[in-house]
């Protein structure tokens, strides 16, 4: 054997030994050290906490493809003094595959509040669907805190071919109902209404559901990639978009004495 | 229906006794020259195929495989696969031992599933909603192989020689995310795995 070829040999062996993680496919759905019910096992670290008068919470939507500012978002997120929780207002992943969503998922680990994904339409596609449901939970999900009831759900009617089931208003209008223990509903979902990825059919319903429970206070958003506030046909309820993590924002929210609070933070 | 089983069963035994003649024939370079088995390598918890070599020096091979996911393993669903690989190094190790060192190679993958689309719907999405094939993969890959000779080995005309290879692959989507996030994640996050053994008939 030459000089050459030992000296290829010997980078090749060590190049190729340097990846060892056997992959079935880049479309399964698990592998043998993924995360599952991630969203149960953080709600459980938040009833854990001590909850004062003030619920401070972060939106931030978005986070695909941009693992280096999400980074900057988790320190600056975490250098915010008593924020309760965060959510992830969809589009944790650009192409649905359990590697992406992993890798993410192991990034916001390093959020110190706990913190709750939101499916976006980017986890519809592939298997993104099973993959979401294994590592996070259901689609459709809340519970409460503060007194506070977060309803987070599946707005993502284009990925269902707009067939009237998505969002699901039967599930909101039960979940919206008076309940003693809640002062105030918040919503939290990745797409809007009365846009272009949100099913015609339903903006109205939905609108409704909110507007009629008094005490509901905003419905948070994000897929836009940039911020805005929306009052469709004279709506009492605020629909908040948040922009995405490679634009390096987020929403910062405060509720105190049942009013609704929200500031735009810049990283 | 005995008619059609009975139909089915002489064109099944037809082509088996074609093939056996195809090596003397015109269509002899239809007769593959290998089979491959592997594991994992991101074409299935397990694929299979057959594989022909190319080039005059028989250093580059074109294997067609298909693969399975099982539902323990993450799946189910099946997988096609075209792959190329060339071994632009050879050391003989030994009377009846090659070693291929470093082999760059590449294939494409079709995920076979209801969900997964080749394209994307048009009904469904305005042009360029997303831009990328959920079904079809492109991967790039290299991968090291020993070969033993079976043939001047054992005398045996009929096995020419059986080969073990480790094999590393990344694909398309991957590598976007390489590039879109390089100061987070390492390029051996984006290489994946796979063992595979290849016999020459």
């Amino acid at each position: 054997m030459n000089r050459k070829l030992r000296v290829i040999s010997f980078i090749a062996l060590l190049f190729l030994l340097g990846c060892t993680d056997f992959e079935y496919s880049p479309n399964q759905i698990f592998d043998k050290d993924s995360p599952v019910d991630l969203n149960a096992k953080n709600l459980a670290k938040l009833n854990l906490a001590i909850n004062d008068d003030t619920l401070k919470f972060i939106v931030f939507g978005d986070s695909q493809k941009s693992a280096n500012e999400l980074d900057l978002f988790i320190l600056k997120a975490n250098s915010i003094p008593k924020v309760d929780m965060a959510f992830l207002a969809g589009d944790i992943s650009e192409f649905g595959l359990l590697l992406e969503v992993k890798w993410a998922a192991q990034q916001l680990q390093n959020l110190k509040m706990p913190n709750f994904v939101v499916v976006g339409n980017h986890e519809l596609i592939a298997n993104g669907n099973a993959v979401f449901k294994r590592m996070f939970g259901e689609l459709n999900y809340s519970f409460i805190y503060g007194g506070v009831k977060f309803i987070c759900h599946d707005t993502n009617s284009r990925e269902y071919k707009f067939n009237g089931e998505v969002p699901n208003i039967n599930w909101l209008s039960k979940e919206l109902q008076q309940q003693t223990g809640v002062q105030n509903y918040v919503g939290i979902s990745h797409i809007r209404p009365f846009t272009s990825d949100f099913d015609s059919n339903l903006d109205i319903a939905y609108l409704y559901a909110f507007n009629n429970q008094p005490r509901f206070l905003a419905s948070f958003h994000a897929h836009e990639h940039t911020f805005g506030d929306f009052f469709p046909n004279n709506s009492r309820v605020p629909f908040v978009v948040t922009t995405n993590i490679g634009s390096k924002g987020f929403l910062l929210v405060e509720i105190v004495n049942n009013k609704i609070t929200y500031e735009r933070i810049s990283f | 229906m005995s008619v059609y089983l009975s139909k089915k069963c002489f064109l099944v035994t037809t082509l088996f006794l074609v093939s056996i003649n195809l090596k003397a024939q015109k269509l002899k370079f239809l007769v593959p020259d290998a089979a491959v088995v592997q594991y994992a390598g991101s074409i299935g918890t397990a694929s299979a195929g057959i594989s022909y070599d190319l080039f005059k020096n028989k250093r580059g091979n074109l294997d067609l495989l298909y693969g399975y996911v099982t539902e323990r393993k993450g799946g189910a669903f099946s997988t096609l696969t075209t792959k190329f690989n060339y071994r632009p190094f050879v050391i003989k190790a030994g009377k009846n031992l090659i070693i291929y060192p470093i082999n760059p190679g590449a294939f494409i993958s079709y995920t076979v599933n209801k969900d997964f689309d080749l394209t994307w719907d048009r009904g469904q999405y305005p042009k360029g909603y997303y831009y990328w094939s959920e079904a079809l993969r492109l991967h790039l890959a290299f991968s090291g192989e020993v070969k033993i000779k079976t043939l001047t080995l054992f005398k045996n005309d009929q096995l020419k020689s059986v080969s073990v290879y480790y094999e590393i692959n990344t694909n398309d989507v991957y590598l976007i995310n390489y590039v879109q996030n390089k100061r987070y994640l390492h390029i051996t996050e984006i290489f994946k795995a796979g063992i595979g053994i290849r016999v020459s008939f």
